[in-house]
């Protein structure tokens, strides 16, 4: 584990990097195309009464080819799949234990073993059209905006800000996400903050 | 979704985005988890959530941008467009067993190119507080 005085060495050394596309531009498809079954799944929790997500004549009243998901969904429908035929994920019966790998862990931004923690702090999005069922999307590219060291109440680690593209099977780019993240050591507040500060 | 289509002379300065509230017991996170497939264990395992420094297990960015959604598109009715939405700030937990409320207000409306175009302020709030954003969400509704 880095000491108090060296944490913030592997963070600068991102911050380098910023302008440069940390995944090469790669493209990361959705696990699926739009399935109508899946933004039922989606509009569930949040009790999202709009008939543009299930009610498709509704939807081409409205101008629509058919059903579209909500907007913000565009996170959900550029994840892959958690598993693939032949993987093993779940390797331990710890309660807690974590799968092998997951769609949403970021690992390319986890560049020191020990930071394990990572939630999105900021978002901002730009929507070109909806989504719509039978889109089939994919998330491109993970533009390098800034990286930030800092040891919050949660932990040490850094803000990263990166921006990808939402696009289409035939290259149509419906949204652009901007995203910041805090990824961090669990280790808590720095020593001379007891309440910690985030 | 029954309520009459709003149009630009409906919409003015000053004017509530109608708040909509989600209780957040730990069956709805683990149908957000679901439906949004973000498994992530801090937003549906409490000891796991605590092991990160959290209190306790809480919404994820997927549900919390949902919630906005809903509340826009309640505004906005099904003629209506998401452009952007900017500000999106996450800068407290929406804990389970808590109540989320999203707020909005217009801030701008303007015509342009034959289309109704509306700044909304949205904010989350919980316990009193806002814990996301306040932000911009530009959005469309038909001029008439």
């Amino acid at each position: 584990m880095n000491t108090a005085g060296d944490w913030k060495a592997p963070w600068e050394a991102l911050a380098e990097k910023v302008g440069t596309d940390l995944t090469n531009g790669a493209l990361t498809a959705g696990a699926d195309p739009i399935e109508a079954s899946a933004v039922r799944r989606y509009l569930e929790p949040l009790e999202f009464d709009c008939p543009l997500h299930y009610d498709a004549e509704a939807a081409r009243v409205y101008g629509h080819a058919g059903l579209t998901a909500p907007y913000t969904s565009v996170f959900t429908f550029t994840l892959p799949a958690m598993w693939e035929p032949g993987q093993q994920i779940f390797t331990s019966d710890d309660r807690n234990a974590q799968p092998a790998n997951s769609p949403i862990d970021a690992g390319h931004l986890k560049v020191i073993p020990q930071a394990t923690g990572l939630f999105v702090t900021d978002t901002e999005i730009d929507f070109f059209r909806p989504p719509q069922v039978g889109d089939h999307l994919s998330r491109r590219g993970s533009v390098l905006k800034s990286c930030v060291p800092k040891w919050t109440s949660v932990g040490r680690g850094a803000f990263i800000t990166q921006e990808s593209e939402v696009i289409t099977e035939s290259g149509e780019v419906i949204a652009r996400i901007r995203n910041t993240v805090f990824v961090y050591e669990p280790v808590g507040p720095p020593p001379d903050k007891a309440g910690g500060a985030s | 979704m029954t309520r009459k289509q709003r149009t630009l002379a409906d919409v003015e300065v000053g004017q509530a985005v109608d708040p909509v509230k989600y209780p957040l017991p730990v069956y709805r996170l683990v149908m957000a988890a679901g439906g949004t497939r973000d498994f992530n264990s801090i937003h549906h395992n409490s000891e796991y959530a605590q092991s990160t420094g959290a209190p306790d297990m809480y919404a994820a960015t997927s549900f919390l941008l949902g919630a906005w959604e809903r509340a826009i598109r309640e505004f906005i009715g099904p003629a209506g467009t998401i452009r952007s939405i900017k500000g999106f700030r996450m800068s407290r937990f929406n804990l389970v067993g808590t109540t989320l409320v999203v707020r909005g207000e217009v801030t701008s409306v303007r015509e342009e190119d034959g289309v109704g175009v509306v700044d909304l302020k949205v904010w989350s709030e919980n316990a009193g507080g806002t814990t996301v954003g306040p932000g911009v969400a530009v959005v469309t509704v038909p001029v008439s």
